[in-house]
């Protein structure tokens, strides 16, 4: 959204910089005196001579706004600064020597802190009396713990990197590092905090003020103004209006320019989209065309596009796979490959940012009719996720919804498509949870996922994703952020159900080994495409792609392979090659390699490849 | 769950000993004679048996550590010493009115929490849209207004204008249930327009980040219905943030109260030590703060206990 946040700094700086410009200029100006009276003037309205017409003693209304700004101003920019030096000086001192002065310097800062800031305001005005120099003085105490806390973290975050080790290595004294090297470092944070400061002095100094504990009349400021204009405002409610006005607007500049500055300095806090929760669209055309309904799944010419501020990339491109009742597909590939995202879509789950701009994904329901999954409408969507078809996770530690029992969510699946009770459904899923080996279900149905162990929590996953006994089950790399024990117990427990159900399930994953182990037929993707599919005993004795064979070739023996071996690296969407999209990276690679896409053609019956010289490849 | 709340219930005890330690402190430890100090007017140098009465009155006479002993007697037995104007016992007037000024802040959060909860989940659903934008500049000017200029102009519209509520005071609950609540509505909201916007921003920033979530994704792949998404699983996890940061503001809430119930004449516990400062009246301005102190570090104590019921993990750390 905000694609040059430095832009919008321009408006509430300029408006900042002539509000101190006009206060430090009121000396110079043609101003009446703020504090002559003229009692028979008193609440006189708008005149040529009193633009903002005359107080209840009489006094020029704009003359005094404009000498109250340069009281409020001073004492805020004079306490921001007091406050700045001594606070920011305590966090570099306490934050490099750690040890005793941290104690001496930023704890005792932080038990400041733990005082309401008005309470020690006033605590101080108690003993001092109230004037100009309180104010500084209580202000600089209650802000300076801010910029310690500031200064602190960033010279804790600084004084480990390599170029300070190096000064001190060299002998520099550490008063020159701190303000030669950690200084300028920090300062971006303590900007923000400074003009942070500034906008909070003054609230805090009209606050009081307006209570007549702070400026002392009758010396102009718009807390005092507002404390004065109360009294008369129902015969002259102007009065009131001016300062109130001058004093909002103010703050609300200042904010506006904190706000911003933090934008510019801390671009990570952009402006995000509606997360998970809603679908992408697709921008292809229902696809009416007659098409023999497949047995389970079929997905034809599945191409996904991001837009992104340079340019339109599809990470998915023309991707097209079928899947029987019973049968397991794997779906293997690097990371950054599309198999994730090949799986999301078929759940209807790809993030707005993304669109679905060709093909179809073809489902038969339990009803038996097909349906195309990308123009679903969301209500059957949903239906059908959860029931029809699930997803298992890489990750249970974070799939699993830190505040509620384990129990409760495995039952919401149930209670989402079946008409249970909330007794029912709590009772299937500790059958549940007994049948994926989860230890004591009945009273491990009630424990908080940080309550399990890693394997314990895919068991959970898997338990709710089977809840509804699903006809097509997406794994998505179930094992990846498991031991290697665990590894072989869940995909144990994905065949055993696979036994006792012909339910589909489609493996995704970048380990060759467990392909080997689970899959029926196997389907290559490299950067965004399929490369190889067929049966997975055919494919690996006889791969027909170069990928899959330097793959295969690259795996260790053993169950955690890790395709790492093959040079080169798999180039970004944005910048695919003209040809063939492995061509850089292939032994084989020739002359048409480069120039022309190699289509993906069948290689014997069920087993297709996408290169131009599959029958050389051994 | 036990072991979590006795924790944190120690750590609060410690906390307000070195509150009581601290304030102490700051009055003994002040260049210049206190008494001295409370008694100049205007640079006028005091009269010097004014002095000493009043440095006996308020046992400044004795060695600092028998003063510390007996200060922390005093607060065991609830007793936090007598107004130097009229004697009256501070720990009495306290009694009165700390309850009238919890419910200040209990009906402003109750209110800012109503308004901004709901209001930043749909800004933070909406988000980039003309709704998202427009609640954005609205929770921007409740943040930049001071309490002191939304309280008086109320007054003058509502009250003085369109006549529709009292421009202030205060009837106890006991005498007028009615007459009370309307009589509070108006400090109330005035204190919520800023912790709303408050509230609101908090809202807005967390649910955006929890909508990022993995789980949120899992619950939808369950295909549970939208509502349920938002309100079992994103705003439970959304909420702690926003727990964390309407604590942090109890301490500016307790002062905005201060210029609340001047602005509309609420006889709390503010008003009274805005009075005594202006009077320099030592014992109860120390009574006064030490009670917000505490009753700060209550409130903390109150929202550590709530984090435990909201978030499992924290039971166990």
């Amino acid at each position: 959204m905000a694609a040059r946040p430095i832009h919008r700094l321009y408006l509430p700086g300029a408006i900042v910089a002539a509000i101190i410009a006009v206060a430090l200029a009121a000396p110079l100006l043609p101003l009446a005196d703020p504090v002559k009276m003229e009692v028979p003037a008193r609440l006189a309205l708008p005149s040529l001579g009193h633009v903002l017409g005359q107080d209840e003693y009489g006094r020029d209304v704009l003359s005094r706004i404009i000498w109250g700004a340069r009281a409020s101003l001073a004492v805020a920019f004079f306490s921001a600064i007091c406050a700045g030096l001594v606070g920011t000086a305590l966090g570099l001192i306490g934050g490099y020597a750690r040890g005793f002065l941290e104690i001496v310097t930023v704890r005792s800062m932080e038990a400041i802190v733990c005082f309401p800031p008005i309470l020690l305001a006033l605590l101080v005005v108690t003993l001092m009396g109230p004037g100009a120099a309180t104010l500084v003085i209580a202000l600089t105490i209650l802000y300076a713990p801010g910029y310690t806390r500031v200064a602190f973290a960033a010279t804790l975050a600084t004084r480990g990197l390599d170029y300070v080790t190096a000064q001190q290595a060299l002998g520099a004294r550490p008063v020159r590092i701190l303000a030669r090297t950690i200084l300028p470092n920090v300062a971006p944070p303590l900007l923000v905090q400074f003009s942070l400061t500034v906008a909070a002095a003054m609230v805090l100094e009209s606050g009081l003020s307006f209570l007549g504990l702070g400026v002392v009349p009758p010396a102009p400021s718009w807390g005092l103004m507002i404390r004065g204009a109360r009294s008369t405002m129902e015969q002259a409610p102007w009065l009131l209006l001016w300062p109130c006005l001058a004093l909002t607007g103010t703050i609300l500049t200042f904010n506006q320019l904190c706000d911003r500055l933090r934008d510019v300095l801390d671009p990570r806090a952009g402006s995000a989209g509606a997360g998970w929760l809603e679908r992408a669209a697709a921008r292809v055309w229902p696809d009416a065309s007659p098409a023999a309904a497949p047995s389970l799944l079929r997905v034809e010419g599945l191409t996904i596009e991001i837009e992104t501020p340079t340019a339109r990339i599809r990470p998915v491109r023309d991707v097209s796979l079928s899947l029987a009742p019973g049968e397991t597909l794997a779906l293997v590939g690097e990371s950054g490959s599309g198999k994730t995202l090949t799986g999301l879509a078929l759940m209807g789950l790809l993030p707005p940012t993304m669109e679905i701009v060709t093909g179809r994904v073809l489902f038969v329901d339990r009803g038996g009719r097909a349906r195309d999954l990308v123009h679903l409408p969301e209500t059957e969507m949903r239906g059908l996720r959860g029931d029809e078809i699930a997803m298992v996770f890489q990750d249970p530690g974070s799939s699993l919804n830190p505040v509620h029992r384990i129990g409760d969510q495995v039952a919401e699946v149930i209670r989402a498509h079946r008409d249970l009770s909330r007794a029912g459904a709590a009772a299937q899923a500790v059958a549940l949870l007994k049948d994926v080996g989860l230890p004591d279900p009945e009273q491990r149905s009630r424990a908080y996922p940080h309550e399990l162990s890693g394997g314990q929590r895919q068991r959970t996953m898997i338990a709710a994703a089977i809840a509804n006994g699903p006809r097509l089950l997406i794994a998505d790399e179930p094992t990846t952020a498991l031991d290697v024990t665990i590894q072989a117990q869940i995909l144990d427990l994905l065949a055993v159900f696979k036994a006792k159900s012909d339910m589909g399930l489609i493996f995704i994953t970048h380990n060759l080994a467990v392909v080997a182990e689970i899959a029926d037929r196997v389907c290559v993707m490299y950067a965004g495409e399929i490369v190889e599919e067929g049966p997975v005993a055919e494919v690996f004795a006889r791969p027909r792609h170069p990928y899959t064979a330097a793959l295969i070739a690259s795996a260790p023996e053993g169950a955690d392979a890790q395709l790492a071996a093959i040079p080169g690296t798999v180039p970004l969407p944005d910048a695919l090659p003209a040809g063939c999209t492995f061509a850089p990276r292939c032994a084989c690679a020739a002359e048409p390699c480069h120039a022309a896409k190699p289509a993906f053609a069948e290689v014997s019956p069920g087993h297709a490849s996408r290169c131009f010289r599959w029958k050389e490849i051994a | 769950m036990f072991g979590y709340a006795l924790t944190r219930i120690a750590v609060a005890l410690g906390l307000i000993w070195a509150v009581v330690t601290l304030v102490f402190l700051i009055i003994h430890f002040v260049p210049g004679d206190p008494a001295e100090l409370l008694l100049s007017q205007g640079g006028v140098a005091p009269d010097p048996v004014a002095v000493t009465e009043l440095r006996e009155k308020l046992g400044l006479d004795r060695p600092i550590l028998a003063q510390y002993v007996s200060h922390i007697g005093g607060l065991l037995k609830g007793d936090l010493g007598s107004s130097l104007l009229d004697d009256h016992s501070v720990a009495e007037e306290i009694a009165l009115r700390l309850p009238r000024t919890l419910e200040l802040i209990f009906a402003a959060s109750l209110i800012a929490v109503l308004f901004g909860l709901p209001l930043g989940t749909l800004a933070a659903l909406r988000s980039g849209s003309p709704i998202d934008r427009v609640l954005a500049g609205v929770a921007g000017l409740g943040l930049s207004i001071p309490v002191f200029v939304v309280g008086t102009i109320a007054i003058l519209v509502f009250a003085q204008k369109l006549h529709w509520v009292p421009a202030g005071g205060f009837v106890p609950f006991s005498r007028d249930p009615l007459q009370h609540l309307i009589l509070l509505l108006m400090p109330a909201s005035a204190i919520a327009v800023g912790l709303g916007a408050v509230v609101f921003r908090m809202t807005r920033s967390s649910v955006l980040e929890v909508l990022e979530r993995d789980y949120v994704r899992a619950a939808h792949a369950k295909g549970l219905r939208p509502s349920r998404i938002v309100l079992h699983h994103v705003l439970r996890n959304a909420l702690i943030p926003v727990v964390t940061v309407l604590a942090l503001h109890m301490g500016s809430l307790l002062g905005g109260t201060v210029l609340v119930e001047f602005v509309f004449n609420w006889p709390g516990l503010s008003g009274y030590l805005v009075r005594a400062v202006e009077q320099r009246d030592y014992p109860e301005v120390v009574g006064i703060v030490l009670v917000i102190s505490i009753a700060f570090v209550v409130i903390n104590l109150a929202v550590d206990l709530l984090y435990a019921v909201i978030d499992p993990r924290v039971r166990h750390g």
